[in-house]
């Protein structure tokens, strides 16, 4: 294979994740609202969010650094790479000395780095609640990401590698091969989805209420495109986070041929998934109320403790 | 059914049996944590039957349905009762904190692998991680009676103990007897019957706290 052909596969996959991330995050607000009676915004919605957010101007506080003008694009653009790097519809192997586009940690390092960015904009605007956004973000993610790195590793272990890409193709063999360690990892990944992707009860991402927001508070210095590109780049980390999940643990479906019958079964098949994802995050959305901010590291706890469990599973 | 399908659905459950343990150590309410221990139950079961499918022990199914019955439906429904008729706090109380509650069963979990590696070879109906998957369970049941302060909360914990002694004895027997089945179901039937009489007679003079105990002198 040409090395451009692989590097064309995955700016194409991320061109996909890019176009599918606000329609995921509308139906999941769509489906929530629905699920409490009430008709809600059309799935639409979140892109005329974004369109209208583009052409407005730009507010900032006095005291921002040229730091915080940077910061939305940083953000966007790790985001951007992290979704470059994850399969969504084709997995094929990695032609011999190719960058290695795909791998697992470097897609949560950028995912982390992002969360970093976010944080550092938030701080240099100099608002309080900015300051208070990001120390809560940053101490869910202190609890978050180890958890993942385990989760991932426990299923590296079995494959032997960290890239995305063939360890979807070495686990696409059989269509179900959930073995015991996997389910508990599986678990593990459903209770960081909710933390990783801000929804109910970790975070609340329908709320300026500044008690309990953790994310939104980041964002509130922020205005005209430098917002739009940050909540561009939070729907793309929540579609990027499912299609994880989908990877590593239901990769059957995916299509190693570019084909484009293939390659729209395949994508049939990666809608289907992350919609499965979407129902069960507005389904715990509905029916939890969001946790205190000092019983997070109890219910992440939960998460690691499984996750854990799944690397011990494996490995004794 | 095949010995390797048993083997790998024995780990699969397996599996869901310390999940829903651990959601039972991480439980913050005390309802989540009854059905956590039914949904534990209902595993349970569903091992018995699997393993009476896979060896031709008739007495497995029997005791599936049983413990499905007993204590999926039955003695959750009891404790539901009891914890509406008595309308104690639904938090659970833990003597310690539940984050290091967690960090303990990791250890306990760890060791019970180590331990079930270090016998060596003991005959086992099924092979796999049912062995000390079920040693795992009996020590985190009997955690979660140690650092729960309530009486509900510690019956909880005997019922996950009872668990698993319960999956231990199907991994390394073929099943127990019937009549010993019997036996210990009854025992814990008693015992929960017990317990909600005592809690909802004593409740009416004293809190139902067991730390208070602890006051009373001869």
């Amino acid at each position: 294979m040409h090395p451009f052909e692989h590097i064309a596969i995955a700016l194409g996959q991320m061109g996909l994740i890019v176009l599918l991330a606000p329609f995921t995050t509308g139906f999941i607000q769509k489906l929530k609202a629905r699920l409490q009676c009430r008709t809600g915004a059309s799935v639409w919605q979140p892109y005329r969010d974004l369109v209208k957010l583009l052409r407005k101007g730009t507010v900032q506080s006095d005291s921002a650094s040229a730091i915080f003008r940077a910061v939305p694009v940083l953000v966007l653009a790790a985001t951007l790479t992290a979704a470059a790097l994850v399969p969504v519809v084709v997995v094929r192997q990695a032609p011999a000395g190719a960058l290695p586009l795909g791998d697992a940690i470097l897609l949560l390092s950028l995912l982390a780095l992002a969360r970093f960015l976010s944080a550092v904009g938030a701080l240099d605007a100099g608002g309080a609640f900015g300051g208070m956004g990001a120390s809560r973000e940053m101490t869910v993610g202190v609890l978050v990401e180890p958890v993942l790195m385990l989760v991932v590793f426990s299923v590296a272990v079995s494959t032997g590698t960290t890239d995305l890409g063939e360890l979807a193709a070495r686990r696409g063999l059989a269509p179900l091969s959930l073995h015991a360690p996997d389910l508990l990892a599986l678990f593990a990944m459903l209770v960081l989805l909710l933390a990783e992707t801000g929804r109910i009860p970790v975070d609340n991402p329908d709320t300026h209420l500044e008690l309990t927001m953790l994310h939104e508070g980041m964002l509130l210095e922020h205005s005209g495109p430098g917002l739009a590109c940050l909540v561009l780049a939070t729907h793309i980390k929540q579609l990027v986070v499912m299609a994880l999940v989908a990877a590593v643990f239901f990769p059957a479906g995916m299509t190693a041929s570019l084909a484009p019958v293939d390659l729209a079964l395949a994508l049939l098949v990666f809608a289907g998934k992350a919609l499965l994802l979407a129902v069960f995050l507005a389904l715990v959305e509905s029916s939890y109320a969001k946790l205190r901010f000092f019983r997070l590291p109890q219910f992440l706890g939960v998460g690691f403790l499984t996750a854990f469990l799944a690397l011990a599973l494996r490995i004794l | 059914m095949s010995d390797a399908l048993a083997t790998t659905l024995i780990d699969d459950i397996g599996a869901l049996l310390l999940f829903t343990m651990i959601l039972i150590l991480g439980a913050g309410q005390l309802y989540r944590a009854i059905y956590a221990v039914a949904a534990q139950s209902v595993f349970i079961g569903i091992a018995g039957a699997v393993l009476g499918a896979a060896t031709g022990n008739p007495d497995l199914w029997v005791i599936a349905g049983i413990t499905i019955a007993i204590k999926a439906i039955f003695l959750p429904w009891l404790l539901l009762r009891v914890v509406k008729r008595v309308g104690i706090r639904l938090e659970i109380e833990p003597v310690i904190p539940i984050s290091v509650t967690l960090v303990i069963a990791a250890i306990i979990v760890v060791l019970s692998f180590y331990l079930a590696a270090s016998l060596g070879t003991v005959r086992q109906a099924i092979t796999g991680n049912a062995l000390p998957v079920g040693v795992a369970l009996m020590l985190l049941g009997v955690l979660v009676m140690v650092s729960r302060r309530k009486a509900l909360t510690q019956m909880v914990g005997l019922f996950a103990s009872e668990n698993g002694i319960f999956f231990t004895a199907m991994a390394v027997s073929q099943g127990m007897p019937l009549i010993i089945e019997i036996g210990v179901i009854l025992d814990v039937i008693l015992g929960a019957l017990v317990m909600g009489i005592l809690v909802l007679r004593v409740r009416s003079s004293v809190d139902a706290d067991i730390a208070d105990l602890d006051q009373l002198r001869g």
